[in-house]
């Protein structure tokens, strides 16, 4: 408490005060991104919502958007954008207490605490009151900066049903190992191949799978080998909302075929809206989501051999 | 030594669609124990680690033409898998409920020593048999050998210091809905703090070196000794409340495993009116009473009673 730090924090009130009130639909976006049990995340706060970012041996990162739309109430009274490190299994799995099944509640997140926790609390019953402080760390430097370009001048990219890409990344699991994705203009389609135990190619014909490729877009042809287990962390915890909602995922080869793949995950509500929202006037423009996912390419043999 | 008795409509009810299902939660063996007015089903009773459960029924809510004699003061205790008790109930009761119409004499339930196959042994079992027009059906349930006169003393003994009562009792919140969030909640940690303030607090919390997650449940029912609220604590946390009220001898404090504790709330599929938390005397256990009304009254059913005992894990912290 006698640091400089702490003093001004208690000077200038916290971070950030936060309510949300679906607390489901967060924990269906960040569920999405925990691919395995130990996972450290950072939190990044802005003025525009929270970002989680998760990644793992500098070849896969993945980060959840939460807009301050999402929000019910969202006071930022930070400088600059506060990080700070937190268990994301742990995170998640508290979050999860506060989701009660056919019930309404808001739930206020806090940052930071006296200690610098993360405070929650559920807010909305006199009677009953769930509480929660999570220990949080100084966030570790993230290891590589994932700036992603299109690699072309135009971007190549496809939107696929989610359902269809989860299939299709789950069905690979047999050759397994290295997985190579394929664009070609002529005729349009996307190839998904893996080769190991045995070969198992997948084709999205763009004009054969119209219901399952939503979109496309390529002007010359183009292909990436992926590690399958990287692969399958994009989809492997897609929440079911997702699939249940019909949407499409979109994945964009960048310059050195860095792959995007991004989901979309609602956080609307089930039930009735709650009256804070409506006395207040408050519309929801989108309540989703943004779930992204980075794989860097394996290392063609050609340039290992030139090493 | 004989035990006979048949089930009533009610007891086959009871038996089959609630308290079973719930006993089995709490452990695949029990302690059956009948008395000359009592059956008891009776769990972890002779070892001190587990949670304790007490089910006692008067011999009336579940048989008629109870007949029981032993040499030990008509007492007969047995071991037996609730598993296999419950699935051979529910398959006489398919046949069983067909052939009712034609049946007078009801579903018996006896105490058997048979030879089974490829054994030289007798062995004891809890036989149910069914009489129908054409056929009859019999289930056997193999038991433990009986009890000897000096367990059945043991276990008795038990029984009684397990009828031990807390001087506050708090009327808990709706089961399922606690029962779902302590099933959250077990992901956290392993350990969870109970306190029970006489002004109706109950309060649940996991505190682990990267978190602290809890619950404060206010304005509870209270049954027993009781204290006003203090004015001044409404703004203050729920932590801090309840160590306020620790302080002062309004409250008092135990640390229970989460898994036992969740356990224990797998008694609400016995379908309980309602459930109290108390804690013993010096802190010795937490102790959950499950109530269950006269069917279509507000009535206590007296005639039925099922509490859980949730051993203490640090006794000397309080």
């Amino acid at each position: 408490m006698s640091s400089p730090a702490a003093v001004d924090t208690e000077a200038e009130g916290p971070d950030l005060v936060c309510e949300l009130d679906s607390v489901q639909g967060i924990v269906d976006a960040l569920t999405s991104v925990r691919w395995k049990r130990h996972q450290d995340a950072v939190v990044e706060l802005s003025e525009h919502g929270i970002v989680i970012i998760v990644e793992e041996t500098a070849c896969l990162q993945a980060k959840v958007y939460l807009q301050r739309e999402l929000f019910v109430k969202y006071e930022y009274g930070a400088h600059g954008r506060p990080r700070f490190g937190v268990s994301l299994g742990l995170f998640v799995d508290c979050l999860n207490t506060f989701s009660v099944p056919g019930r309404s509640n808001i739930l206020e997140l806090r940052y930071p605490g006296p200690d610098m926790q993360l405070l929650l609390r559920s807010v909305d019953c006199p009677d009953s009151c769930i509480y929660a402080d999570i220990r949080t760390r100084i966030p570790e430097t993230i290891s590589w900066d994932y700036n992603f370009e299109p690699a072309g001048s135009t971007p190549i990219s496809f939107t696929v049903k989610s359902a269809a890409l989860k299939e299709a990344i789950d069905d690979l699991e047999w050759p397994g190992s290295s997985i190579q994705i394929k664009l070609q203009p002529a005729p349009p389609s996307v190839i998904f191949r893996g080769e190991g135990h045995g070969d198992l190619q997948i084709d999205f014909n763009c004009y054969a799978n119209t219901d399952l490729l939503i979109a496309f877009c390529c002007d010359q042809p183009i292909s990436h080998r992926y590690k399958y287990k990287f692969l399958r962390a994009t989809t492997s915890n897609i929440p079911s909302s997702v699939i249940r909602d019909n949407r499409g995922s979109k994945l964009t080869i960048g310059r050195g075929g860095m792959l995007k793949v991004q989901h979309l995950v609602s956080v609307a509500k089930p039930s009735t809206p709650h009256p804070h929202i409506d006395s207040a006037g408050y519309q929801q423009p989108s309540r989703i989501a943004y779930i992204e996912f980075f794989v860097k390419p394996e290392v063609e043999e050609d340039i290992v051999n030139d090493y | 030594m004989k035990f006979k008795a048949f089930l009533t409509d009610n007891g086959i009810n009871l038996l089959e669609k609630r308290i079973l299902p719930a006993l089995d939660k709490m452990g695949k063996i029990c302690h059956l124990y009948f008395t000359r007015d009592h059956a008891f089903f009776l769990h972890n009773l002779l070892n001190a680690d587990g949670v304790q459960s007490v089910a006692q029924f008067k011999q009336q809510s579940l048989f008629h033409d109870y007949r029981i004699s032993s040499q030990n003061d008509d007492k007969i205790a047995f071991c037996i898998d609730l598993s296999l008790l419950h699935r051979a109930l529910r398959s006489i009761l398919a046949i069983y409920v067909e052939s009712r119409d034609f049946n007078s004499s009801g579903l018996q339930i006896k105490l058997v020593k048979k030879l089974p196959p490829h054994s030289t042994q007798p062995m004891p079992f809890l036989t149910f048999e069914a009489k129908g027009h054409k056929s009859a059906v019999v289930q056997d349930v193999p038991i433990s050998k009986p009890l000897s006169r000096a367990d059945v003393q043991e276990l008795q003994l038990a029984l009684e210091s397990a009828q031990e009562m807390p001087a506050t009792l708090v009327r808990a919140p709706e089961l399922n809905s606690l029962q779902n969030f302590v099933d959250r909640m077990k992901h956290v940690g392993e350990v969870m703090g109970v306190s029970i303030s006489k002004c109706g607090d109950l309060h649940l919390q996991i505190s682990t070196s990267l978190i602290t997650l809890g619950a404060e449940f206010r304005r509870l029912m209270v049954l027993g000794e009781r204290a006003d609220r203090v004015v001044g604590d409404e703004g203050l946390s729920a932590q801090t409340r309840i160590e306020r009220a620790v302080q002062r001898g309004d409250a008092m404090n135990v640390q229970v495993s989460v898994k036992h504790f969740f356990k224990s709330l797998q008694c609400s599929l016995a379908r309980p009116d309602a459930a109290f938390y108390g804690i013993a005397p010096q802190g010795a256990c937490l102790i959950v009473i499950f109530q269950f009304f006269v069917p279509g009254t507000r009535q206590t059913d007296k005639s039925i009673s099922l509490h859980c005992r949730l051993p203490v894990l640090d006794p000397g912290s309080n």
